[in-house]
């Protein structure tokens, strides 16, 4: 007997292992691991960029959670739901087919909150509550989670969603900037009608879209600043755009919708900016604002080229001059001019929306509803405009004046050294020019620069009779800075490429005779952007002259 | 719920683009696991000038880098980063882990979104890709080559396209082995042990 017993008990230990692994292996209580990242704050106005996971790379979501299968078993159809009380109803968010054991499943969650929410003028504290279950899983196992978050009014619009303590530079104050697209809305049947009433009372027709004029464009942004000027819209200045990183009051700013900045008849620097991104978007053409420390202006692309102008210059009686459209005009481009020189320099607080870009990526503006009260207000602005009689003295030639060459650049109005006919072609608006950049290089004149840096144009003087002679010198010369020209002469125009250890330079150019002398004038790009870029390289050659 | 390989890690190139710039590569090594995890490898070399602006901005700066990241990567819980510089050669590699990366669906059928319509991709073995992009936000001034490597127990990879028209990897892979379970193989051996020692014990006292 006692020569079983031992192998008996070894064989009921086995067994017991054996039915334990099983045991233990199955799993229990707290199987998945949660971990969640949430937002602070939504903003209203931006509620299709929080509902669009594809908008701008996807990084407005409400909450994100990392969820991990600690146990030890396979847990099959995880789902993963929430709600939004009084906003969103249960909703899936995700079902993970399966999860081993130790693999972690990021889900994140854009709710799709009502159209109503644009019509939120208070803010509010919510909640959401996020449930996961899994195949099989007791009410004990399944998973429930809240949080907490800020839903602000329509109005306000935050500068960035970093928490103060994490503001490092400028990138992380403008780091919402792209939202500001959602406050441009050029949809809105207020805009369309007051749009509508500027294109027909002020300009007498309007064709800048269609005909891409630089003078019809510039027609029309002076156009806008009547209407504003006519009306006796005020500017009121408050706290806005911030001028320092430790300006944390100013990292949120309420701002007056398009609509209620035509029909309140006053507005922010901002605000201004918005109203006028809408109407030029409403029109059909390219809105961008550009945001400078303290300060935040409105303007055009067309052509590759920018235009701005200062929509404060409508002033106001209590704050003493009031701009024409004409000033107004030339203080935009003189900033521009500014604004394109810091960014060269690399001042990250001259930064700009691009609105119809950053509504590709998925920032659209808030759907607003027509109004006919509203409209009855732009019905008084507008005959207003009439009562007016006319614009002041300085602007009184507003609808015809040329604020721009006929060749569609804007005039170099200073800063890079010279006028642009001085360098024998037009210099485009926003362009950089720096007389004698190089020295040590005695034939380079002068070089000018797009504000992206990826076009640029050089012009050589040089002591020669002809044009081949005047290729053969800039040759000579480059190659001592490593630098191969191969060129193509046809009459005078010439054709070719640059090489380096930086890449190939495509170009192309003319020779003129200035000065007892042979003048080159050559506009390229790198070869891989030259076609990108082809169409401004094209109107600054036909400018050379 | 979309997962972006094409990883935005082009943030990494704060230099802005210079008049007459050189076109940059970047190399990107995401190495998938059995769970559906990446351990991802980035590297580059480059010119003087972007080494200064690299280096100004995230180089001296690890923390800003990872920020840069993460923010980049809004969809991804990251962690492990790992930063090394070849500052004769201008060159850094950097390492990080990517939880989550791949997707895996109600029928079992894991997924990886490239998010790049008509992706170029090369297969190189049968777990091992390579992709070329050329983000348009760099006009063509950076060249990103990845390799995406899959876990051996992954099967069937195929490359497909999703409802927006992108280009997909779907493969299929069986529950990891649990690996050594002592207390099981403890119990069989035991039993067989036990249960022969027993068997050789009735017959012996039979005899």
């Amino acid at each position: 007997m006692k020569k079983i017993t031992i192998p008996i008990l070894v064989t009921v230990v086995g067994a017991l292992l054996l039915g334990g692994s099983f045991l233990f292996s199955s799993g229990g209580e707290g199987s998945l691991d949660v971990d969640i990242v949430k937002t602070q704050t939504i903003m209203p106005a931006a509620h299709n960029v929080y509902a669009n996971e594809d908008a701008l790379n996807g990084k407005y979501f409400l909450f994100k959670a990392k969820i991990t299968n600690s146990s030890k078993n396979t847990l099959e159809d995880v789902t993963v739901r929430y709600r939004i009380p009084g906003f969103v109803e249960w909703t899936e968010l995700d079902v993970i087919g399966e999860m081993f054991p130790g693999q972690t499943a990021s889900v994140r969650c854009y709710p799709k909150f009502p159209e109503s929410i644009a019509e939120k003028m208070t803010e509010s504290t919510e909640k959401a509550e996020i449930e996961i279950t899994w195949d099989g899983a007791t009410e004990d196992e399944m998973i429930e989670e809240e949080i907490g978050f800020r839903i602000s009014n329509r109005s306000e619009y935050m500068f960035t969603n970093i928490p103060a303590s994490e503001i490092a530079g400028w990138a992380d104050v403008y780091n919402n900037d792209a939202l500001l697209a959602c406050f441009v809305t050029p949809n809105d049947p207020i805009v369309q009608y007051y749009t509508q009433n500027i294109q027909e009372k002020i300009l007498m027709g309007e064709a800048a879209s269609v005909s891409k004029d630089p003078n019809e464009a510039v027609r029309f942004l002076g156009g806008i600043y009547n209407a504003t000027l006519l009306s006796h819209m005020v500017y009121s200045g408050t706290k806005g755009i911030p001028e320092t990183l430790q300006d944390i009051s100013a990292f949120s700013q309420q701002n007056r919708l398009p609509r209620e900045v035509i029909t309140g008849n006053t507005g922010l620097c901002l605000e201004l900016s918005l109203l006028y991104a809408s109407i030029l978007s409403n029109a059909g053409l390219d809105p961008f604002i550009f945001l400078v420390p303290g300060h935040a202006y409105p303007g055009f692309r067309l052509n590759g080229q920018y235009y701005a102008i200062e929509a404060t210059g409508i002033g106001g009686e209590g704050l003493g001059k009031i701009s024409s459209a004409e000033e107004a005009f030339e203080a935009g481009m003189k900033q521009l001019n500014e604004f394109f020189q810091k960014q060269q320099q690399g001042d990250p607080r001259y930064t700009y929306v691009d609105v119809h870009l950053v509504n590709k990526m998925g920032a659209t503006p808030m759907a607003l509803k027509d109004d006919n009260f509203l409209r009855k207000k732009v019905d008084d602005i507008v005959a207003s405009w009439g009562k007016a009689g006319s614009l002041p003295k300085a602007s009184s030639g507003g609808n015809t004046t040329r604020y721009v060459s006929n060749n569609g650049s804007a005039s170099n109005t200073g800063g890079g050294g010279g006028g642009g006919r001085a360098l024998s072609f037009a210099v485009p608006s926003g362009w950089q020019t720096m007389m004698r950049p190089m020295p040590e290089v005695g034939i380079l004149t002068a070089q000018a620069l797009s504000p992206d840096q990826y076009v640029s144009v050089s012009v050589y003087d040089i002591a020669v009779s002809n044009g081949s002679d005047a290729m053969y010198t800039i040759s000579n010369v480059l190659a001592n800075y490593g630098m191969s020209v191969e060129f193509e002469m046809e009459g005078n125009n010439v054709y070719g490429n640059t090489y380096s250890s930086n890449g190939t330079f495509t170009w192309m150019g003319k020779t003129l005779r200035k000065n007892g002398g042979i003048r080159v004038v050559a506009v390229g790009a790198p070869d891989y952007a030259f076609n990108q870029y082809s169409g401004v390289i094209n109107q600054v050659f036909n400018s050379i002259r | 719920m979309k997962k972006y390989i094409s990883l935005l890690i082009v943030l990494l190139l704060a230099t802005t683009t210079t008049g007459i710039a050189q076109q940059m590569q970047q190399k990107i090594d995401m190495r998938i696991d059995s769970i559906g995890n990446a351990k991802i490898k980035m590297s580059m070399t480059m010119t003087a000038q972007e080494w200064q602006g690299w280096a100004a901005s995230f180089g001296n700066n690890p923390a800003a880098l990872k920020r840069e990241i993460e923010r980049g990567m809004p969809g991804y819980f990251l962690d492990d980063f790992k930063l090394e510089k070849d500052e004769m050669n201008r060159s850094f590699e950097l390492s990080l882990n990517a939880y989550g990366a791949c997707d895996i669906d109600k029928r079992g059928r894991w997924t990886v979104e490239t998010d790049q319509k008509d992706a170029n991709l090369t297969k190189i073995t049968d777990h091992k890709y390579m992709l070329v992009s050329s983000p348009m936000e760099y006009g063509g001034a950076l060249q990103q080559t990845y390799t995406i490597e899959f876990p051996e127990a992954a099967t069937d990879i195929e490359v497909d396209k999703d409802a927006l028209g992108n280009s997909i990897f779907e493969f299929k892979m069986e529950r990891p082995s649990g690996g050594f379970n002592l207390l099981r193989l403890s119990g069989i051996a035991l039993l067989v042990i036990g249960g022969g020692w027993t068997g050789l014990s009735l017959v012996g006292k039979k005899n």
